[in-house]
């Protein structure tokens, strides 16, 4: 099955299906609203979907192909929720420019901590980057008279639902095709050989340190659009469910169950987390965060490659071989072979 | 076998009186340790130069200071007549020193052929053309590479399910791509079988005499050594002991003595 799967490209063909099933989604309010077959709930929870698949996207572009972990990303997110947020709220700036103010402060940020912190190799950025998310909390609670406090802001309601839909929906189409571009580019390889071995990449010409502070920023500003969408559709933010932990920690999880480092990764584990966390929360209220974490656990262990790990190679996971063991029959001779000879 | 494995303007074999590559005092201290004490050295053009000494004499830590992965702690390194002690090994990357490791460094979950895409000259390239896919000459050359060095038929196969003498091949393949004027080899012979020893050095001998590639090549393969270099230089605790053709070093009884001790006078060989 995964043979023919990965033969006839239907990964590509169900991803444009996908699109236009989506794109056509809220089509039913508009035509039968008395219907209410599509409700703003539904297209609410479609929304927050496609700003996770976006924010999932951003962080995999960075700690997904340069192997950097950015345990505080929500930093970027808070960032781009607050700039929109004062830019609307105290100098009545227009949505549009306020939320583009908001990403450019983010990616600006992005510059200067990364700017410090990338030149060095090794754990010392993940571990900067949690000290940043902790310490921009409380700076952003601090600086009362620009960010309201603890009080937080409260932004102009626009509840328009569909519009939020749609702009979600193409906003983490364009990330996750100028990804998919940019993993085919000499930049994008570069980014891998940065993953793969630093040293070996910068002994071969490679920038490293450019390369890393350019995707950071990029990934960056990106993830600061989403924040001020996120604000805008929210009505209301203050430090704590701006800069909420567990929002870096649920992007790291997408994006492991998915793949980590590959395009669609973060597509497929938002997904699939999306759903399952509703699940989680229904059943396990007041333990959510343990369960989640022993599903991380769970993950690195058992599908250290993520979903489209096993689609591309089974034999890189254990639940991959364990398919291939039941069900993988006949696919034998599509599974690349060990040479250890050279042929000439 | 002919294959045009370099650019139009590469240089020809020819030596030249001007060293490609100029070590002047040269050290470097870990703390307390002196790894490379006062080193001076030269290797020119089209030349093939052999690195050798006992275990810990310091042949890799010359060679991270040569390609600036680790800087200098005296002493100036010259490379084309510029002054590369401070550069970054990038930088020396783009001015065309190429090399590989003791460890060997090729992406292991990538295939032959993208660890050779992933090599190519990055220092011509405009940041616009970062943002543009791998052109059909570059995959070409990348090609005609893998099938130079004998590795046709493993294009497309994971780096790391190849030997460790096809990663060996591998990884000098990746310091040709972007065409560079000097290789520095750190053990390209270690742990490979003698048919594939055999036919690296075939391959270096054909990339010197008919391409004008200049190697630095640490080894401990004498009959490698004295097979392929016109010159030997030898280090021991850090410091210059010797400096001559594979003949003369061989014979040098500080040579003989730095690997097998002062009782050892008349093995062959080391």
């Amino acid at each position: 099955m995964l043979a023919t799967w990965r033969r006839y490209k239907l990964t590509r063909w169900l991803a444009l299906v996908l699109l236009i099933v989506l794109i056509l989604l809220p089509l039913p309010q508009f035509l039968a609203p008395e219907r209410k077959l599509v409700t703003n709930s539904l297209l609410f929870s479609f929304t927050q979907l496609f700003m996770l698949i976006w924010m999932a996207s951003n962080w995999n572009a960075f700690s997904g192909f340069t192997g950097y972990v950015d345990f505080g990303h929500a930093v970027f997110f808070g960032l781009g929720a607050y700039g929109t947020g004062v830019l609307m709220v105290k100098l009545g700036v227009p949505f549009p420019i306020a939320v583009l103010g908001g990403a450019i402060v983010a990616a600006i940020f992005a510059f200067l901590i990364g700017s410090a912190t990338l030149r060095l190799k090794g754990p010392y950025f993940s571990i900067a980057m949690l000290g940043t998310f902790v310490a921009m909390r409380e700076i952003v609670r601090i600086i009362k008279p620009i960010t309201g406090g603890g009080s937080g802001l409260t932004l102009p309601p626009y509840l328009n639902r569909p519009l939020f839909y749609y702009v979600t929906l193409i906003g983490m189409a364009i990330v996750v095709l100028l990804i998919w571009l940019m993993r085919r580019t000499q930049f994008g390889a570069s980014l891998i050989a940065i993953r793969e071995d630093e040293v070996g990449a910068e002994m071969r010409g490679i920038n490293t340190t450019r390369h890393k502070i350019t995707i950071f920023c990029l990934a960056c500003f990106s993830t600061g659009i989403v924040g001020g969408l996120w604000a805008y559709q929210n009505t209301f933010i203050d430090p704590d469910i701006v800069f909420f932990e567990s929002r870096t920690i649920e992007l790291v999880m997408m994006t492991i169950l998915g793949g980590l480092g590959t395009v669609a990764g973060p597509v497929v584990g938002a997904t699939v987390l999306y759903w399952l966390r509703d699940i989680i929360w229904a059943n396990f209220l007041d333990y959510h965060l343990i369960v989640q974490g022993i599903m991380l656990i769970l993950i690195v262990l058992f599908v250290p490659e993520g979903i489209m790990g096993i689609i591309g190679d089974p034999d890189s996971t254990s639940l991959g071989r364990l398919w291939k063991k039941h069900f993988g029959q006949g696919e034998e001779t599509e599974q690349p072979t060990t040479t250890t000879e050279v042929q000439s | 076998m002919t294959v045009a494995l370099h650019s139009a303007e590469s240089p020809s074999p020819a030596r030249t009186d001007q060293p490609l590559l100029e070590g002047r005092g040269v050290s470097k201290f870990f703390g307390g340790l002196a790894a490379l004490t006062d080193v001076d050295f030269q290797v020119y053009r089209g030349e093939v130069m052999g690195l050798i000494g006992p275990n810990g004499s310091g042949k890799t830590t010359l060679f991270d200071c040569l390609s600036c992965v680790q800087r200098v702690s005296q002493g100036e390194i010259h490379f084309k007549g510029t002054d590369i002690t401070k550069f970054k090994p990038y930088q020396v990357a783009h001015l065309g020193l190429a090399r590989t490791f003791q460890v060997i460094r090729v992406y292991r979950k990538l295939t032959v052929l993208e660890n050779m895409l992933l090599s190519l000259q990055w220092g011509n390239l405009t940041m616009r053309n970062k943002f543009r896919p791998n052109s059909a000459e570059t995959e070409a050359r990348a090609r005609q590479l893998i099938d130079f060095l004998l590795l046709k038929r493993v294009t497309d196969e994971k780096a790391g399910n190849l030997s460790g003498g096809q990663q060996r091949l591998l990884e000098i393949g990746m310091a040709l791509m972007p065409d560079p004027d000097l290789l520095l080899l750190d053990e390209a012979t270690s742990g490979v079988n003698p048919t594939l020893i055999e036919e690296i050095k075939s391959r270096i001998r054909i990339l010197n005499e008919e391409q004008g590639k200049t190697f630095l090549l640490i080894e401990h393969n004498v009959q490698f050594i004295s097979d392929l270099c016109s010159r030997v230089f030898v280090l021991n605790y850090g410091e210059k002991l010797a400096e001559g053709t594979p003949d003369e070093i061989m014979n040098n009884q500080e040579v003989i003595e730095a690997y097998f001790g002062a009782e050892a006078g008349d093995d062959d060989g080391f």
